[in-house]
């Protein structure tokens, strides 16, 4: 970088004085060593997410993500000058933020800014949710927050998923939303909560949300989730847990379901931020059907551990 | 100066006002979706606020109104000094005849004697009697007649779904042949556009109702029977016409003939819309007249005009109503004979005893127990035009004769959102109660069972659990079991089955809208248990008592 656009310049700074700031010594020393190997995948921990106060939540998810971003060495590294991205977030149901059926609306506003920070022209955030989507994008918070960063709120339109054809082990055709797949980059965001049949929900699963017709996916959702990853190729996955919902997923709606744990994880490796999901949830990773078949069909590795993982505690 | 020959024309004014209302009508239709905020609701009903005939018939039916209805008074003391000029110039489903008229004008062959008043314009008075009688023993049938009811209804059923379809249908026909020249396409024009509609006016994708044939059939009636005599509904039929014109019995303002001036070339008698008998020479029913001033304009030399007249220097000319006294009397006897036929029905006597309901009526959250809604539920379709998922359908005969075009939810076409009030909102008679939030997400409108014949994890042994997912209540009222069932092969297998909580299920739909099967569902939702019916709590609450042991 020889010569350094302001914007760049002043992210740089951004980043360095937040470092300082926050006593990240480790994410410095990280850095420093990523200039040769990019990080697989970073955990960014929350120092004492117990005693996070609903207003602390907010901007500890925003250092948060942050953090986990700027530990793969940021979003430069996938997103050139000029893309269109798409970030999908869990956007699925009539809930608060505080009832953590979606994913938190300042992590999907952090990715949204720093994505236009890097370069992108366009940046789109849009889910084909459970609930009605006028209700959902405005509950969840995700509406208002990433609206005024100039993102694209996109309510996606029944009938304009086009049948596609996705070549899967059992799922052929489905219909999909173009206008995601025509991005130059899909960021998955999911939020990591409990879901009846799956266990968990978690970025496989995100991806219900860019199809439609997908009712009877439930019928062999291992399979089928392994069939639609494949055909997404994730390249970026941002997992929240700032919030996480233990039980009667993935609507909950009982703040007493809702544990604050503080995290948010980034990485390439879809499967092996799952697996890190289940275990966060008290899970064997093997025990949710997706990830172990993600990993048996080669989608990624269910050891998390095997890759180069940088974990950060911030504060 | 004569009205004929100079610049304005007092009926020109008249149909701006008359187009004024009639947008103002579809514009508040418009208006009410459900992006909706609750305390709009007295406004989008603004026209049935102002409406006598559902003022008159609730207090008969319920004897309590809400207190907004009484705005209707407003209107009652127009038409005590003015006359029917309600007809004329305000109501949208006149100012549709009125179109209407001008489009058949050329059909008539006795154009001298369509305008004469007929003494059958007397019929809409005996039918208002017999409805009203209904009304007072508890049916409140007579506001399913209402013009502007009729309008509203037919609207939101049938004119703008269809609209609707083919907005739809005709953006993504364009967006998905893709015509255009060069670089130009077509959809850059009818995208936009279609997704401004479809953000404002058409809300709820792929609106459409259940049996609007009859309501079809009753407005293309009402609509072609202009051709056979102007305004036919308005002469003929209106029971808030009939209303209005009692009302106008003896107007201030009234029409007087210059008789120096008239030559009864009898231009005016052809021109009135109503039929009030206007040609001087005959009496003018002040009850028929709708002030539309077609008579005035009409006139070549200046002879009519409408002046006020003080109480106290009325003229006796046989200006009356004139009903017979035995025709009356038939029109009660009719209304209570028509009522106790339609009571004499199972349905209709299982409420009576509260012993028997209709599996397939499931009524919107805070409807008033059966009898007490139907006292008050007017069919008008505001609740079907705010639901958010387009679940509230008109019904045809699940509600009995008496119930016809009332709300029921279908879950099949939409559910009961869990987050949604609005219906209670926006109910102008309260027929539907206005519940907090938090009071909605507690009232049962039914309860849900399973079909375990069809029910994949049961039926067939595959997992499946979409209702559980998508149930609303936060500590699930469907829940599920794991348990070890045996393939066809003998082989153990471990699978989720789900079950129905009955004191958590407030019947929201939700399960039998998301159930993966595209024809029967295999989790249906059925009245039992709603909260407006204590007698209808067929499942009784789980007893504690009984987990000890």
């Amino acid at each position: 970088m020889s010569n350094p656009s302001r914007r760049d310049f002043l992210a740089r700074s951004a980043a360095i004085a937040g470092t300082s700031a926050f006593g990240m010594e480790s994410l410095l020393t990280a850095q420093a060593a990523d200039d040769v190997k990019p990080a697989d995948m970073t955990i960014a921990r929350w120092e004492k997410p117990e005693a996070l106060t609903a207003e602390q939540i907010r901007s500890a998810a925003v250092k948060l993500t942050e953090a986990a971003i700027e530990g793969l060495g940021g979003l430069k590294r996938f997103v050139s000058k000029g893309d269109v991205v798409w970030v999908k977030a869990n956007i699925g149901w009539d809930r608060s933020p505080e009832q953590a059926a979606n994913t938190n609306p300042d992590v999907v506003a952090t990715i949204v800014r720093l994505c236009f920070d890097a370069g992108a022209k366009t940046v789109k955030v849009g889910d084909n949710p459970c609930d009605l989507a006028r209700n959902t994008y405005q509950n969840s918070g995700i509406a208002a927050a990433v609206a005024p960063l100039g993102a694209e709120v996109v309510f996606l339109d029944s009938r304009r998923f086009r049948d596609t054809d996705i070549k899967g082990e059992r799922v052929k055709s489905i219909p999909i939303y173009p206008a995601i797949i025509d991005c130059d980059l899909v960021i998955n965001v999911p939020i990591v909560k409990h879901h009846g049949l799956a266990t968990l929900t978690m970025c496989m699963k995100n991806y219900m949300g860019v199809i439609d017709n997908r009712k009877s996916f439930h019928q062999a959702i291992p399979t089928c989730l392994a069939d639609l990853t494949r055909y997404m190729k994730p390249r970026l996955c941002v997992l929240d847990a700032v919030r996480t919902l233990a039980a009667h997923g993935p609507k909950g709606g009982n703040l007493a379901d809702v544990q604050v744990k503080g995290t948010v994880a980034a990485g390439t490796d879809i499967v092996a931020l799952d697996a890190w999901g289940a275990e966060l949830m008290g899970k064997k990773p093997a025990e949710i059907g997706s990830v172990a078949k993600g990993h048996e069909v080669g989608l990624g590795t269910i050891d998390y551990r095997s890759l180069n993982l940088k974990e950060l505690t911030v504060s | 100066m004569s009205r004929r020959r100079g610049i304005f024309r007092a009926t020109h004014a008249r149909r701006v006002v008359q187009i004024a209302f009639l947008l103002l009508f579809f514009g508040l239709i418009v208006l009410a979706g459900p992006g909706v905020k609750a305390e709009s609701g007295p406004l989008l009903g603004a026209f049935f606020l102002a409406d006598p005939l559902i003022l008159a018939a609730t207090w008969l039916a319920a004897h309590a109104v809400v207190s907004a209805m009484l705005w209707a008074l407003v209107l009652v003391a127009i038409t005590v000094l003015l006359g029917r000029v309600f007809c004329g110039w305000a109501c949208p489903l006149g100012t549709i005849h009125d179109i209407a008229g001008r489009f058949f004008d050329g059909w008539q062959r006795h154009p001298k004697r369509r305008d004469q008043w007929s003494p059958w314009q007397r019929g809409k008075y005996y039918l208002l009697a017999g409805l009203l009688v209904m009304a007072a023993v508890g049916c409140h049938w007579v506001t399913i007649m209402d013009p502007l009811v009729l309008l509203y209804r037919t609207t939101t059923t049938v004119l703008s779904p269809s609209a609707q379809w083919a907005v739809e249908e005709g953006a993504t026909a364009v967006f998905e042949a893709d015509p255009g020249v060069g670089a130009w396409r077509l959809k850059q024009v009818t995208e936009p556009v279609y997704e401004f509609l479809g953000r404002h006016v058409f809300v709820v994708p792929g609106q459409a109702f259940l049996h609007t044939g009859l309501i079809v059939a009753v407005f293309v009636a009402i609509v072609l029977l202009n051709g056979y005599r102007r305004r036919f509904w308005c002469r003929y039929l209106c029971p808030l016409g009939a209303l209005l014109g009692l009302l106008s019995w003896r107007p201030l303002l009234r029409r007087a003939v210059g008789q120096e001036e008239c030559n009864e070339c009898g231009l005016c008698g052809m021109a009135c819309h109503g039929a009030a008998a206007a040609k001087p020479g005959h009496e003018w029913k002040s009850a028929e007249c709708f002030g539309c001033l077609n008579c005035t304009d009409s006139c070549g030399r200046d002879a009519l005009a409408f002046r006020l007249v003080w109480p106290w220097r009325r003229k006796r000319a046989g200006e009356g109503i004139d009903l017979s006294k035995r025709a009356t009397m038939g029109a009660a006897v009719g209304g209570l004979v028509t009522l106790a036929m339609m009571r004499a029905n199972p349905l209709a006597r299982g409420l009576d005893t509260e012993t028997r309901y209709n599996p397939a009526l499931l009524r919107p959250p805070g409807a008033r127990p059966e009898r007490e809604f139907l006292q008050r539920c007017t069919a008008c379709g505001m609740c079907m035009k705010v639901c958010r998922t387009g679940g509230l359908q008109p019904a045809l005969t699940e509600a009995g004769l008496e119930g016809l075009w009332t709300p029921r939810l279908v879950p099949r076409i939409g559910y009961c959102d869990y987050d949604c009030n609005l219906c209670g909102q926006i109910c102008p008679t309260e027929a539907i109660q206005p519940l907090a939030i938090e009071e909605k997400q507690q009232a049962k409108i039914g309860l849900a069972s399973l079909d375990v014949s069809r029910c994949i994890p049961y039926a067939y042994g595959r997992e499946c659990m979409v209702c559980e997912e998508h149930c609303p209540v936060p500590d699930k009222a469907i829940y599920f079991l794991e348990v070890e069932i045996r393939d066809r092969n003998g082989q153990a297998v471990l699978l989720k089955q789900p079950h129905v909580d009955p004191d958590l299920c407030i019947g929201c739909g939700v399960c039998e809208h998301v159930c993966v099967y595209q024809d029967q569902p295999a989790i249906r939702v059925f009245s039992t248990n709603e909260t407006r019916h204590p007698r209808h709590e067929s499942v009784a609450p789980a007893d504690p008592w009984d987990s000890v042991y």
